[in-house]
């Protein structure tokens, strides 16, 4: 009767612990983005200025283990991405500029911030914000708006903490310098600042208080199914090998993946149980076309590697929208010509400082050993690869089984030749069929190294290692197998920030200096025992224009203030 | 009643668990994407009376590879006579010899109850005209480091009967050498301890050293005296 008390006692134990283990594995992980964009009316052509927040979402505070990733997507009302952007986020932060294509047509569009956790608890944690842009050559102006009732936190002046904005006065001159004073913050604390022409058009999105204090309800809400493993690290690839003939996933699958390069890379992944596998992609694979492959896929088989969409929205967007933009047309065809004018005098060429991105890029090269290199314009040409293998590379034979070429290597400890099929590269990119190598020549071939010896690279082993390196780059122009693929992937967005130009200070003061984006301030450090000030120059265009102090402070807080000035060309002589 | 409360709290427990549609694994990254070993099939040669290798049995080890990536408990073996780190790949024990290039440091776990670890250093090999990367244990390091190549060398051949067949056999030893780094980065190398030898190699801090090996009573031929002396000369002796 002990024993079975016992027993039930430790069943229970075990199912309260299952219980608290499963409440922490929903909310590990989990993240709040918030982007911060300089205004929220653009003109095509223009730059966004964004500032991103990765914040944890337990303790809503930055965090240095926080993804290091970041995704941006801006969709048109149709749901079609219009840009999609990666940005590198370190200690969850990253900022920088969109420019916006010439070519998208004038309505509303929808920015999405993201990170690849937050698709753990759903797609509806996402940031999201609306904003308006017209294209510079629509004269016509009709398209639709938000409907004017919808909040604009832009127009909420919210301060959660007291960063209060004071500015020397509350009307400026043109070309005349503003003093901002930023009230101390209870602790240290990173704001963005942003001084832009205020506009009545109607744009939806939440301060980053709003934001913060609404995400708990949401992070809780959704069970994970799918789990998206966070991006502390770097991008990760996520796919899966499917039999595009049977629908079913395959499992334990091998992934291999390189890139073209002078040196022989590789990285591989297992599927797991549902397919899926997953690879790390340093900065190295930055801007690279990457090549997957699947090692030993079946003969005829109809495996296919199939990429997840690191930018993907399952859900559609639809906003209310209205044709009420009368109101509204006067203040976006004033953009469209501040726009013509800068464009005209080039006056924006300068304005972006770009960012200098240190980039500790690593290879993972498949081998760090002495290789046997046999350059075959040392020798009699030879029309292909089988007469280069037969002539001048001793240790490697090819024959042909069931119709298929196969490469042996000679192993010196058994004292013959390998069955099994060594490593190929061409240009550094691991081979997914040998027939792609048989036609090249001492013509097209600049070397070949060899390894004629058992290698392993992680838990595969391979009987040895060819490495061909062309000379004019023939790997770009081999059709993939059809259980490989190729793939671009991305760069990193790198925009620059706006450079604050003191309009006294150009060359010809009688060109026009029309501004509508006065000042941004992407990381302003608050220190947390003085007030902080900084300055700007108004312009030549005569409007209302809000200054906007958003960010979070160390201990979690997030900041966010608004104020407003007025520039105008008929000043009292108390407010000089 | 108490054992209905507790069975009514157990049906609870284990239906709110039941209703976990996915059992959510939430895995580190750092476990996924390591970096790979890279090396090659490692024959071991068995035609010796001695022991090749620094630690007989395969121990469990840490890696810092060039790259400054750290791969951590692999199954490892330092093998003096060749002087490579070989690794026993438990997922098919394949026993590989890992790119030297590739490995910056590694450290032997629980090896006599401590752990060991081994740096690559660039040094001039006996004929002071070629430089090699060696292996060598790290003993000190600070103005003065002391490190120690684990070499294991042939140093004669046996012929041994086995089963009537005449077997040709090399016999090996443990030759240790010592690299100490100077603060210029230059290495002393010693091949054995010897008080005279030690002392010539600092002929201007000649009296100090000996000092230090009198007053605290130093046997140096003993590694484990000569490593206290350079700890010592670290803490006493201006270089």
């Amino acid at each position: 009767m002990l024993l079975l008390k016992k027993i039930f006692f430790i069943i229970l134990v075990q199912q309260v612990a299952l219980m608290y283990c499963d409440i922490k594995a929903q909310t590990r992980g989990s993240e709040i983005a918030y982007l911060q964009t300089d205004r929220t009316v653009y003109i095509a052509g223009e730059s966004i200025y964004y500032k991103l927040y990765i914040l944890d979402a337990e303790t809503k505070k930055r965090s240095v283990q926080s993804s290091k990733v970041g995704y941006v997507v801006l969709r048109a009302v149709n749901s079609t991405p219009s840009l999609k952007i990666r940005v590198n986020v370190n200690e969850g932060m990253a900022n920088g500029s969109i420019v916006l294509p010439d070519t998208l047509t004038s309505g509303v569009y929808q920015v999405i911030a993201f990170t690849s956790a937050m698709r753990n608890p759903g797609e509806e944690s996402f940031f999201h914000k609306e904003i308006t842009i017209a294209n510079r050559f629509d004269k016509a102006l009709d398209f639709k708006l938000l409907e004017s009732g919808t909040k604009n936190s832009n127009l909420t002046h919210l301060q959660s903490l007291e960063p209060l904005i004071k500015t020397d006065k509350p009307v400026y001159g043109t070309r005349e310098k503003v003093i901002v004073h930023l009230a101390k913050t209870n602790c240290k604390a990173n704001v963005s600042v942003s001084v832009f022409e205020e506009s009545k058009i109607p744009s939806t999105y939440k301060s980053i208080v709003e934001t913060v204090n609404d995400s708990s309800v949401v992070q809780k809400s959704k069970r994970v199914s799918n789990y998206h493993s966070p991006e502390s690290k770097g991008k990760i690839l996520r796919g899966t090998v499917v039999d595009v003939k049977t629908k079913q996933t395959i499992k334990d699958a091998v992934v291999l993946l390189s890139c073209v390069d002078t040196i022989p890379n590789l990285q591989y992944a297992v599927a797991n149980s549902n397919g899926l596998f997953q690879m790390l992609l340093s900065d190295y694979y930055d801007g690279k076309e990457l090549f997957l492959t699947i090692k030993d896929a079946p003969e005829n088989s109809t495996w296919k590697i199939i990429i997840e969409d690191e930018f993907a929205q399952s859900e559609k967007w639809n906003p209310s929208l209205n044709y009420d933009n009368e109101n509204y047309r006067e203040f976006i065809v004033k953009s469209q010509n501040i726009v013509y004018i800068n464009k005209s005098y080039k006056l924006n060429e300068d304005a972006n400082e770009k960012q200098l991105i240190d980039v500790k890029s690593v290879c993972p090269q498949f081998y760090h050993s002495p290789v046997v290199t046999v350059l075959p314009s040392d020798f009699v040409p030879l029309p292909d690869f089988l007469e280069i293998a037969v002539e001048i590379l001793p240790q490697v034979r090819i024959i042909k089984e069931k119709g298929k070429y196969c490469v042996q290597i000679f192993n010196d400890l058994l004292r013959q030749y390998d069955r099994r099929s060594p490593a190929i590269f061409l240009d550094g990119v691991f081979l997914d069929d040998v027939d792609k190598i048989i036609l090249l020549g001492s013509e097209q071939i600049k070397k070949i190294d060899v390894i004629a010896a058992e290698r392993a690279f992680g838990d595969l082993v391979f009987s040895g290692v060819v490495s061909i390196t062309s000379k004019t780059n023939e790997m770009i122009n081999t059709k993939p197998a059809s259980y490989s693929m190729r793939l671009k992937n991305d760069n990193v967005n790198t925009g620059g920030n706006l450079v604050a130009v003191n309009p006294n200070t150009l060359h010809n003061p009688n060109i026009p200096f029309l501004k509508q984006l006065l000042y941004w301030n992407p990381n302003m450090e608050l220190n947390g025992t003085d007030d902080t000030k900084f300055e700007f120059y108004t312009s030549d265009n005569l409007a209302n224009y809000s200054i906007k102090v958003e960010g979070i402070s160390e201990d979690g807080t997030p900041i966010s203030a608004s104020s407003g000035i007025q520039v105008t060309n008929k000043i009292n002589s108390t407010d000089k | 009643m108490k054992r209905y409360i507790y069975l009514l709290l157990l049906i609870i427990c284990i239906s709110t668990n039941a209703q976990t549609n996915v059992v959510t694994i939430v895995p580190k990254v750092d476990s996924v994407f390591l970096s790979k070993l890279t090396g090659e099939f490692f024959y071991e040669k068995k035609q010796y009376i001695g022991e090749q290798f620094f630690n007989i049995d395969w121990a469990n080890g840490d890696i810092l590879l060039s790259t400054g990536v750290t791969i951590c408990n692999k199954s490892l073996k330092y093998n003096g006579l060749l002087d490579e780190l070989i690794w026993l790949n438990t997922f098919n024990f394949g026993k590989f010899k890992l790119d030297k290039s590739f490995i910056a440091e590694f450290w032997l776990k629980n090896i006599l109850g401590a752990d060991i670890h081994f740096k690559q250093i660039n040094v001039s090999d006996t004929s002071n005209i070629k430089r090699q990367c060696i292996f060598a244990e790290v003993k000190v390091e600070g103005k003065l480091s002391l490190y120690i190549q684990r070499k294991i060398s042939v140093i004669g051949s046996e012929n041994v009967y086995r089963n009537g067949v005449l077997y040709n056999y090399d016999d090996i030893q443990a030759t240790p050498r010592y690299y100490i780094k100077l603060p210029s980065n230059h290495y002393l190398m010693l091949t054995k301890l010897r008080r005279r030898a030690f002392l010539k190699l600092f002929p201007e801090k000649k009296k100090d050293i000996a000092k230090i090996i009198r007053v605290n009573h130093l046997n140096i031929k003993q590694e484990s005296d000569f490593v206290r002396l350079i700890e010592l000369m670290n803490n006493e002796v201006v270089l």
